[in-house]
């Protein structure tokens, strides 16, 4: 297979994570997609196209044709604007057929751009739009939501390999660890394994601390064909691989729900692609809007062996010190997670520590990452690997 | 009526604004005796991965089951 020209990212912007009460949905958008502008030192102007990822804005914020409403306020106006909608992996989605566009050679230079803005509904209210990336005639009906149908592949991931509620604790901790050293954060906070252990039951075995957060933000991305990359940037990180994965979107479809075939068919694509294993993978940004979550993704990477998981983050193998730094930004866990934006996100918060400008936070060797972004309960994937250039 | 092992379950404490008077309640993934998996509630006591299970009354359009004791 061929995958046309080589495609690099020249720029990377992101709104901290948060509640932001005064900024609405474009507000955050447009200031995510100026900083990347400004990172990359381009100009509006060269762009060719805008991909955006968004998940829910019509249910959050009652609106609609959401890609021009944004592009037309960055001063992009006039090229193709179109939104993607992959649920938490729609901006994971956009930056993949935004690199098809770019390596087949239709476009020099685009922008992939990822936004949410969840705070603005209720907490209840969040829970049934976020359900709603779920299958909404059969486990939704019956009352589950997306922490209930995360923790019933968690009591079945522990019953399968022993994996245990410290285990899952642990992953919490070491994110908050990281979270702490990230100005972009929405909750800066370290936390203990025994208040890990102990958070409000939200879905057994799953309590509020292994649930990631519910946000607002936005991240951006210039994508530039490699051989015009050095016309912008004398720091451009190369896409080395990306592919994307899809599944039956209700639980009770799937033959194995400790295992997510999205996953493992998108990784298989990117590594092959990238024409790396994941033995050569320095860091990885990967999808833990639960901690269990964290826990499969080390397994469908081939970081380590099925079931896992759970032992190695509780033996320290993913802190920032550890053989295979995961989630050095704090993850969707501390990070926090306004879903159509954390595909990009974590573009973003590899692209910072490639180019060794992640602060407190950077991990030694840095020469390749990776990031995992997961839609649903594993519906869709998007991987991507990213080398210095 | 359906049988069938519980492959997995939850308790949901934090429920959705349509369920809120309900919380909590144990939603279940039951692997059917006659093939395929259907998520459920539970009728009655409480149910854990393995034990078996019997269909109950559908309600609105969802099927429950109750453990199956012998």
């Amino acid at each position: 297979m061929s995958y046309g020209r080589q495609v690099t990212v020249i720029g990377a912007g992101k709104t901290p994570f948060g509640s932001f009460p005064d900024k609405d949905l474009r507000t955050l958008a447009v200031e995510a997609g100026r900083k990347a502008l400004a990172n990359a030192s381009m100009g509006s102007e060269a762009i060719e196209a805008f991909y955006l990822g968004n998940f829910a804005g019509p249910e959050f914020v009652e609106q609609n044709h959401l890609a021009p409403y944004i592009s037309s306020a960055l001063g992009i106006a006039g090229v193709p604007s179109t939104r993607f909608e992959a649920a938490c992996a729609s901006s994971g989605a956009a930056f993949f057929h935004a690199f098809m566009a770019v390596a087949s050679g239709v476009y020099d230079a685009v922008m992939v751009a990822g936004v949410e803005k969840m705070t603005s509904q209720p907490t209840p209210r969040v829970t049934e739009i976020l359900a709603g990336a779920g299958d909404c005639a059969t486990e939704v009906k019956a009352g589950s939501t997306f922490p209930s149908l995360f923790a019933m592949i968690a009591r079945r991931h522990m019953y399968d390999f022993g994996t245990t509620r410290e285990h899952l604790a642990a992953v919490a901790v070491k994110n908050h660890e990281n979270g702490a050293l990230n100005p972009d954060a929405q909750m800066r906070k370290v936390i203990t394994l025994e208040q890990a252990m102990n958070g409000r039951p939200i879905a057994d075995p799953l309590n509020l601390y292994d649930c990631s957060l519910i946000s607002d933000g936005a991240a951006a991305v210039i994508l530039c064909a490699a051989e015009r990359a050095r016309e912008f940037t004398d720091k451009p990180v190369r896409v080395l691989g990306v592919a994307q994965a899809s599944d039956w979107v209700g639980l009770d479809q799937k033959p194995d729900i400790t295992t997510f075939a999205a996953v493992r068919g998108a990784a298989a694509k990117a590594y092959e692609m990238a024409r790396l294993g994941p033995k050569d993978i320095d860091l990885a940004e990967v999808h833990d809007c639960f901690t269990i979550a964290e826990i499969i993704a080390l397994e469908d990477l081939g970081f380590v062996e099925r079931g896992r998981g759970g032992f190695f983050s509780f033996e320290g193998g993913t802190r920032r010190d550890g053989p295979k730094p995961v989630n050095a930004s704090g993850g969707l866990k501390s990070k926090g997670h306004p879903v159509g934006a954390t595909g990009v996100g974590q573009i973003c918060d590899l692209v910072q520590q490639l180019r060794c400008e992640a602060g407190e936070r950077q991990v030694k060797k840095h020469s390749t990452g990776l990031a995992q972004n997961l839609g649903g309960t594993g519906a869709s994937c998007v991987v991507t690997i990213l080398g210095r250039d | 009526m359906r049988t069938g092992t519980v492959y997995t379950e939850t308790i949901v404490r934090a429920a959705p604004e349509r369920f809120a008077s309900e919380a909590p309640y144990q939603v279940i993934i039951v692997s059917l005796d006659g093939g395929g998996r259907v998520t459920a509630r539970v009728q009655g006591e409480n149910v854990a991965i393995g034990d078996r299970v019997l269909e109950a009354e559908p309600r609105a359009g969802v099927p429950w089951f109750r453990k199956l004791t012998d």
